[in-house]
């Protein structure tokens, strides 16, 4: 007991004294430490020469930071990875799909039949779950393993930091690193891979505008949908020799108000909810290196595209099932689908789209690779046309003129299309990112808001286009 | 589908908004008003009466209700409970604390700025926040969580506006210094406090970037201006808003080199030395900025300039550290004359 009594009269006494000292003397202590340690540095370590400030980093940093030549350059060379990308996986997302889809399909439909599966299980497995992965691997896959390798080649170069730098005045107006252009243009690739590198930024509120404000770099997933819709919508209403340009500024168009909504909402996240989490900066700008090539390859494959691509696997198998599943389950006289469908018409018109596309985006949140094939399936089966291959399987078409048709037929006009494509842009992230997001910020808070988030700008932005445009035409 | 109308259904959203807004407008918003009533009981109303008066020494009960928000009766109510409860005592006209209700009042200040410090070092939350939400706080922290919070940030003696905080057993350091308008010219003083109160005034020194702790050299001061030089800058305050600022004259052997000067003062080809970094920069910046090197008698030197101006890349220990203009200007230096581009 005594000694007890000994330990707390010290304790006291320490921080009596701690108090005298005053508030200045962690500081100092610190900073003390610091600076022995590069006097000490200072006296042993020798530097061979000013590295970084000669030479030609130095001549490379010039013209990338330059006021006349940054910004077309960055800008270049960020179209140029887009363009290579969309361009580039259109051939193995072609060879992909013919293989596992008009190929392995069939095959396994029939191998399944022969062995004797009922109806309803090759059903389930091959039409639902298999299907839905094939689709997946067959859009994912290309686009990815094109685009992370390029996007790491410039990392290791030690271009992206300079991006970062060049950028970090206009993020900073609105709350945000510098360092959120490098993620949100990682999320043009895939918005989980986007979140991941989030990890870059350092400072804890920047860090969760980058998470919540992802979602809005239109991602590999959702620029096909982009694509089909404005070639056979948008670039129908204008004469023909412009159509295609049409489309692309559309499609583009789209993209850039993404880029806008990122930026309103960063904004709007540090001026609220966010504005009491610590924030700091800095960002070094390293040395350029020659990237080691087959190497960078191999990680960003292994790093970035398996990993995402095995996640969106995950999420798309039981997607998969449920779409099948809602389609051949009858209540009463009508599927499941059909009955989701007719009831969510009514809040659908309000927006501008229908209860196919309402509940093809439900059941596609594993994937918005989905979306399309969904779509066509619900409304083949809602209006009784004849196309597909029945009921919960979902298909595509080759000639995009065979799908306009059906969508025609399912009653879209050019605002449906206007507002599927301002839909698909601003409705919740896909279910990997979503677990991404948990998985990065460990916070059931910060998912939701971050999930909720842009389906409500999405509800209010078609909401708007809708009621004015029936005002207006 | 029949009664559909897109007018209706317009003008049905716009006044949803108006609503939200009305009802949730962090300002006058009916939601926080109300959540504000809600606070506003007794216990807070006493509290606020005892700091009043902690503050102010000869003061009626006029005087009382006139200085805070509260209603007529309730100030009348609460000055009733706590005659009874011998927290204050009256002696003519005048309103005065008791032994009692001075140790009351000195924990809330107590709260009151250990909050502040703690907004200041572990939150983002902005300078001028700090003190309306130490306001609400001070009312919500228990004895335990007022150690806890002690504890955490280390015992500290100061608010982050240099304001002394009570100890628990009610010590409170006694600061000395005058207020800026009155410090003679040419002297060189250090500013030791920055009042947060009026919020008119204490917007226009944040405006201005005033940095605590600043070394000042007084150039000019009289009834019309008060101008003076801190770390390469020159600031020019009228004497109103000069008196917000307490100062304290400054030994010889306690002066800095008067050539002292803000990182973000530096021009390209310069080369300069760190000589530490402001008491403004604080909490995680601060630790990061000692992390990356910013430290004294470290050289340092711009290397590369922003195509928009803003951040900067500076060298230092042969890296490139990118910093913004809110950063470097919390960073002091002394410029080294004579080797200039000596690249």
């Amino acid at each position: 007991m005594k000694e007890l009594e000994e330990f707390d009269k010290i304790i006291a006494l320490s921080n009596e004294l701690r108090w005298q000292i005053g508030d200045d003397f962690h500081d100092d202590l610190t900073e003390a430490i610091y600076a022995d340690a590069a006097k000490i540095v200072k006296k042993t370590v020798v530097q061979n020469s000013q590295k970084g400030t000669l030479g030609i980093d130095a001549k490379i940093d010039n013209i990338v930071t330059s006021k006349i030549w940054g910004f077309p350059l960055m800008l270049f060379l960020l179209g140029f990875v887009l363009w290579l990308t969309i361009i580039g996986a259109n051939y193995p997302s072609a060879m992909l799909s013919s293989l596992l889809l008009d190929i392995v399909h069939p095959f396994l439909k029939e191998s399944t039949a022969a062995i004797g599966f009922p109806w309803w299980l090759s059903g389930f497995l091959v039409d639902g779950v298999y299907l839905a992965v094939a689709w997946v691997i067959a859009v994912m896959l290309p686009p990815m393993a094109i685009f992370f390798p390029l996007f790491t080649l410039l990392e290791d170069f030690g271009y992206l930091p300079r991006v970062a730098f060049n950028m970090d005045s206009l993020f900073k107006k609105s709350g945000a690193h510098g360092k959120q252009a490098l993620t949100m243009s990682m999320g043009f690739g895939c918005n989980a891979a986007g979140v991941v590198a989030t990890r870059i930024i350092d400072s804890p509120r920047e860090r969760l505008i980058a998470i919540i404000t992802n979602n809005f770099s239109l991602c590999n997933g959702r620029w096909p949908t982009q694509i089909l819709l404005a070639t056979i919508f948008i670039g129908a209403v204008v004469p023909e020799s412009y159509s295609s340009i049409a489309s692309l500024a559309a499609v583009v168009g789209i993209a850039v108000l993404g880029i806008f909504f990122m930026f309103f909402f960063s904004w709007a996240l540090s001026k609220t909810v966010l504005k009491g989490e610590v924030s700091t900066f800095n960002l070094e700008l390293p040395p350029y290196r020659t990237p080691v090539f087959w190497k960078t390859i191999y990680t960003s494959l292994i790093d970035r595209t398996l990993i995402v691509l095995w996640r969106a696997i995950v999420f798309a198998a039981p997607a998969g099932a449920v779409i099948w599943l809602i389609c051949n389950i009858t209540l009463g006289d009508e599927s499941i689908a059909a009955y989701l469908v007719h009831s969510m018409d009514g809040f659908g018109f309000i927006l501008g789209l229908n209860g196919v596309i309402l509940l093809a985006y439900i059941v596609a949140i594993p994937a918005n690779e989905i979306v399309i094939p969904t779509i066509l399936m619900l409304t083949v089966m809602v209006t009784g046309i004849s196309a597909g291959s029945g009921s919960g399987v979902m298909f595509e078409l080759d000639s995009v003129s065979a799908t306009a048709d059906i969508l025609k037929a399912g009653g879209w006009t050019l605002l449906t299309a206007i507002n599927v494509m301002l839909f698909s842009l601003l409705h919740n992230p896909c279910s990997t990112t979503i677990y991404t997001i948990y998985q990065e910020t460990k916070s059931l808070k910060w998912t939701v808001v971050a999930s909720i988030l842009p389906v409500i700008a999405g509800f209010i932005v078609t909401f708007l286009v809708a009621q004015i445009w029936r005002i207006i035409f | 589908m029949n009664s559909y109308n897109p007018i209706i259904y317009l003008s049905v959203f716009f006044v949803l908004v108006v609503l939200l807004v009305l009802v949730f407008n962090t300002r006058n918003g009916v939601y926080f008003t109300y959540l504000k009533t809600k606070n506003a009981t007794k216990k807070t109303a006493v509290e606020d009466i005892l700091k009043l008066l902690y503050h102010n020494d000869r003061f009626t009960e006029a005087d009382i209700i006139e200085q805070l928000e509260y209603s007529h009766g309730l100030i009348e109510s609460c000055l009733l409970k706590m005659l009874s409860k011998q927290l204050i005592a009256k002696e003519s006209h005048f309103v005065q604390l008791t032994d009692e209700g001075e140790e009351y009042a000195l924990r809330i200040i107590r709260a009151h700025r250990l909050w502040e410090k703690y907004l200041s070092e572990k939150t983002g939350f902005h300078k001028k926040e700090w003190h309306d939400r130490a306001e609400q706080k001070e009312h919500e922290l228990s004895d335990e969580e007022l150690d806890q919070l002690a504890k955490l940030l280390g015992n500290p003696k100061f608010d982050p506006h240099g304001d002394p905080i009570p100890t628990k057993s009610g010590k409170i350091v006694q600061k000395k210094g005058t207020d800026l308008s009155r410090l003679p010219v040419h002297s060189i003083g250090k500013i030791i406090h920055i009042e947060d109160e009026p919020a008119a005034i204490y917007k226009e020194i944040l405006a201005q970037k005033i940095h605590l702790h600043s070394q000042i050299k007084v150039i000019e001061s009289n009834e019309q201006i008060v101008v003076f030089e801190a770390e390469g800058v020159v600031f020019k305050l009228t004497p109103v808003v000069a008196k917000n600022i307490t100062v304290q004259e400054l030994d010889p052997e306690n002066i800095l080199d008067v050539n002292n000067s803000r990182l973000s003062n530096l021009k390209i080809n310069e080369t300069a030395t760190i000589i530490g970094i402001s008491k403004e920069s604080r909490g995680e910046n601060r630790r990061r900025l000692l992390d990356l090197g910013f430290v004294k008698g470290a050289e340092v030197r711009i290397n590369l300039v922003n195509p928009l101006n803003d951040p900067t890349a500076f060298l230092i220990k042969g890296t490139s550290i990118a910093l913004r203009k809110d950063q470097s200007e919390k960073i002091l230096i002394t410029k080294n004359i004579g080797n200039e581009n000596n690249t």
